[in-house]
């Protein structure tokens, strides 16, 4: 507990841009320029403890919806679900490799404690036992507490994603957060179609 | 082990929110919902959301998963800022129009409820992650409101706000509750004003005793006006569209469109062939996701 509550308050003096040892200060406004992100995008602008802490929850959540959908592709689901399990799982995963490297990059650390959700700040996560209810989920229900899953943890990333364009300075991350808003709606949309 | 490591982690958050002043603009997650009358998410988190016992959380779980109850401290919007009425709508108060928890909006009379009278009524906040400085306010639907109606923010009537209240883990008010027969919904909202412009939003549904009047059948739609689906043209995924051998653009990407590995588009000039089947989404333009578009 002790840990976990260091690990929590550590991700929130990274939000006040403490400057973690034996990496260069972050100076809010001075450009950071990304490497990972797609080259079409302006110079980077500063960033703020709602970047920072969007990042860190988002990467892990990322990875959690991964997981979750790569289960679609060990059990019976109709090929559309299955078509997009496969692009939430690649898409999610290069985004995370993104949202991890513009941490890197400024010097952040990547989670506060990777192994209890503290990244999560209190947002929710779907719990490992969760997961594996579903994962033996029967036959014939498999799909639909699938779908069902995916489409709370996705909400869940609509949320995380909007803490972000309402609060968050950094240009990348306000377009990333926008983007994930407008695509993760829209594959809820498509998935509560499913459930019709 | 999980669930409970999660409550510790949304109490240290709530030890360390002060420090947040010095970072100006960070939030914090809170957490929680009305346990006393229990919100419909609450009842249903009680009773097991594996194993519902009520018609109700079982309708509600059959409608929407499990996953809502056992996220049931967080029917929040992190954004709200006191917008409720603006990004809410109508027949979505109980979600807070969000689809994770869509199956608290089923307008039903027979979710749990608690009985109760009018005149003055405790009731009790549950908040796993309790934030200083929030408002809370407390609504009830009017005389004539009916159960198996959506609910709509025209049905709500203030009965008290609460301002810069500082919650514990469980914060009772006493409220006045206006004469009503039949049943009812309290419905509340959380405004964290520090740090976070995140609102809590929940629905309780208690009972007078006696009955509510029965919908007007003026009121509701007739089902005899609906457009008869015959006379529109049947979306056929035929119309996707098909690429010669030769690779040549196929079009311009656009949303909504079914695309295969190997189908080729223009975006802004640029082509782009996919890499991996997928339904183009706004958000998922060809620069964008680079897992999907590969710029030939």
């Amino acid at each position: 507990m002790r840990r976990v509550l260091l690990a929590v308050v550590s991700v929130l003096f990274a939000g006040a841009c403490s400057t973690p040892a034996g990496s260069p200060p972050p100076v809010a406004g001075s450009p950071v320029h990304a490497q990972h992100g797609p080259a079409t995008f302006p110079a980077n602008s500063g960033f703020n403890g709602t970047d920072v802490m969007f990042l860190q929850m988002m990467v892990p959540h990322h990875k959690q919806g991964i997981e979750i959908a790569r289960l679609a592709k060990e059990r019976t689901v109709r090929s559309d679900v299955r078509v997009l399990a496969a692009a939430i799982e690649s898409t999610q995963d290069a985004e995370a490799g993104t949202m991890a490297g513009w941490l890197r990059i400024w010097g952040q650390p990547p989670t506060a404690d990777p192994g209890s959700h503290a990244a999560h700040g209190g947002m929710p996560g779907t719990s490992a036992e969760e997961i594996e209810i579903l994962r033996k989920a029967p036959e014939g229900e498999f799909e639909r507490r699938l779908l069902n899953m995916l489409i709370a943890h996705q909400d869940d990333a609509v949320q995380l994603a909007r803490m972000e364009t309402s609060g968050g300075a950094n240009t990348q991350t306000r377009e990333l957060a926008r983007r994930i808003d407008t695509s993760r709606s829209a594959q809820i949309k498509e998935m509560l179609g499913y459930l019709r | 082990m999980q669930r409970r490591t999660r409550w510790v982690l949304a109490a240290a958050v709530a030890i360390a929110a002060p420090l947040l002043v010095q970072a100006g603009s960070s939030p914090a997650s809170a957490h929680g919902t009305l346990s006393d009358p229990p919100s419909r998410v609450y009842v249903c988190m009680k009773e097991d959301p594996e194993v519902p016992k009520s018609a109700a959380c079982k309708a509600a779980v059959a409608a929407g998963g499990t996953q809502a109850f056992y996220d049931w401290n967080e029917v929040s919007l992190l954004d709200a800022g006191g917008r409720h009425r603006e990004i809410i709508p109508d027949g979505k108060l109980c979600s807070a129009g969000r689809e994770k928890y869509r199956g608290l909006d089923l307008a039903r009379a027979d979710w749990p409820a608690k009985q109760i009278s009018s005149g003055p009524l405790t009731v009790t906040y549950h908040a796993t992650a309790p934030h200083s400085g929030s408002n809370f306010e407390y609504y009830i639907t009017r005389e004539g409101w009916n159960p198996t109606m959506p609910l709509r923010w025209s049905d709500l009537v203030l009965i008290q706000k609460f301002t810069n209240v500082n919650p514990t883990q469980f914060t009772s008010w006493t409220l006045t509750i206006p004469p009503r027969s039949g049943r009812h919904l309290i419905y509340s909202i959380w405004q964290r004003v520090q740090y976070s412009e995140e609102a809590f939003y929940t629905c309780s549904d208690v009972d007078f005793g006696g009955s509510n009047p029965t919908p007007t059948p003026t009121a509701s739609p007739s089902p005899t006006a609906s457009p008869s689906p015959t006379a529109s043209p049947s979306p056929s995924p035929t119309v996707r569209p098909t690429n010669s051998p030769t690779a040549s653009p196929s079009g311009t990407w656009q949303a909504g469109k079914a695309y295969k590995t190997g189908d080729r588009v223009t975006y802004n000039g640029l082509i782009y062939e996919c890499r991996q089947a997928h339904t183009a989404y706004p958000g998922w333009e060809p620069p964008n996701v680079p897992a999907l578009w590969l710029r030939v």
